[in-house]
């Protein structure tokens, strides 16, 4: 049999229920579906999970107040005082990227995460959404980000350029970054499998590799989900503090 | 159930607690405190990876747009460019250095440094 390799084929987004609302395409899709698997889980633990709210945790108790505290240390430390309002939005991010990502890895699902699409529009969200509260707690003053301290005015002319641009790349690092790395995993993955149907005997190589990579993937998951809560945290600060 | 079964189940808690905090403190000290520090610099390694060629990537794009919209072809994009090379090394500069997304050159108040202190 000749290597048929499909790797990209898992990310193809495919309608489960065509719908189409005033000319539009809002099609239910197999996206949509792990998206709405991924928020039904993480309700289903942290409701169930607190619902005896015993004071020796049983273990879906731990995972719950777990996650909810790590997420609360992150929020503390990074984001400073001022910064509890915006926890649950921080928590509610943090989840989902989380639980997207790492239902993902379950094989014949679909990983959320791996749309630029999707990991585009949580970014904006949190780019949009920081500077209209750097704009509501400093004013104009916010503008104060682009110009650091103690420079000369001369520079000034090429450093608040560069900051500026630094500023609108935010969002687009943010996204790519979680969007490369979930594509890249789940692509070698993928890659690696299909040899590993395609040389008969000789595939005990490629499957050892898939478990190797497959371990390194759930650190990526986890770590990607941290990645992008704790640097919404640290864009937070700057609307909040701006140093 | 009567009165003293939680109070009970307290009591051996706090034992098997104390037995446990014994036979950690009997480890050799910083191991964890290792693995956090180890924890973050894999957080730092995995964002930065990425952070230079989009900061390039973008501004050289956005650049090619102005051009575009306003005929300046190729004036815009190599401009443009070599401001996205500035504000990659900017993003990997302060990411490395800990002052992480922080715009402009003012370092974070001692204290608020972006790591994992867990406290217990």
């Amino acid at each position: 049999m000749a290597l048929e390799l499909h790797p990209l084929e898992q990310f193809k987004v495919e309608p489960l229920i065509p719908l189409h609302i005033a000319g539009l395409d809002v099609s239910y899709t197999n996206a949509a579906l792990f998206m709405t698997v991924a928020v039904v889980l993480i309700t289903m633990l942290l409701v169930l999970g607190t619902r005896r709210g015993a004071l020796v945790p049983s273990r879906w108790q731990s995972v719950a107040e777990m996650s909810y505290e790590f997420v609360a240390d992150m929020v503390e430390t990074n984001a400073g005082h001022g910064a509890e309002p915006y926890f649950p939005f921080i928590f509610t991010l943090f989840m989902f990227v989380l639980s997207a990502n790492l239902l993902g890895l379950i094989p014949y699902s679909f990983t959320v995460t791996s749309q630029i699409i999707v990991t585009f529009a949580l970014a904006a969200a949190v780019f949009i959404g920081v500077t209209i509260i750097g704009f509501i707690k400093h004013g104009a003053h916010f503008l104060r980000l682009f110009v650091p301290e103690g420079v000369p005015i001369v520079l000034l002319l090429l450093l608040v350029p560069i900051e500026i641009l630094s500023y609108f790349i935010r969002p687009f690092t943010l996204s790519i970054r979680l969007f490369a790395n979930m594509l890249a995993g789940h692509t070698m993955l993928a890659i690696f499998g299909g040899f590993a149907a395609s040389v008969g005997l000789l595939a005990l190589l490629p499957v050892a590799l898939d478990v190797a990579i497959y371990a390194l993937e759930v650190l990526v998951a986890a770590l990607q989900a941290y990645v992008f809560a704790i640097l919404t945290c640290l864009y937070l600060r700057d609307a909040l503090h701006m140093h | 159930m009567s009165d003293d079964r939680p109070s009970d189940a307290l009591a051996r808690l706090a034992e098997r607690l104390d037995k446990a905090r014994a036979q950690d403190s009997e480890r050799p000290a910083g191991g964890s405190g290792d693995n956090a520090g180890q924890q973050q610099a894999l957080g730092i390694g995995f964002r930065i990876g990425i952070e230079f060629v989009v900061a390039i990537v973008v501004a050289t794009g956005l650049g090619w747009a102005f051009d575009r919209g306003l005929g300046t072809r190729p004036f815009a994009t190599i401009v443009m460019f070599f401001l996205g090379v500035a504000a990659g090394m900017l993003s990997v500069y302060r990411a490395i250095t800990g002052q992480s997304a922080a715009v402009g050159f003012r370092r974070p108040p001692a204290g608020s440094k972006p790591d994992v202190n867990r406290k217990d």
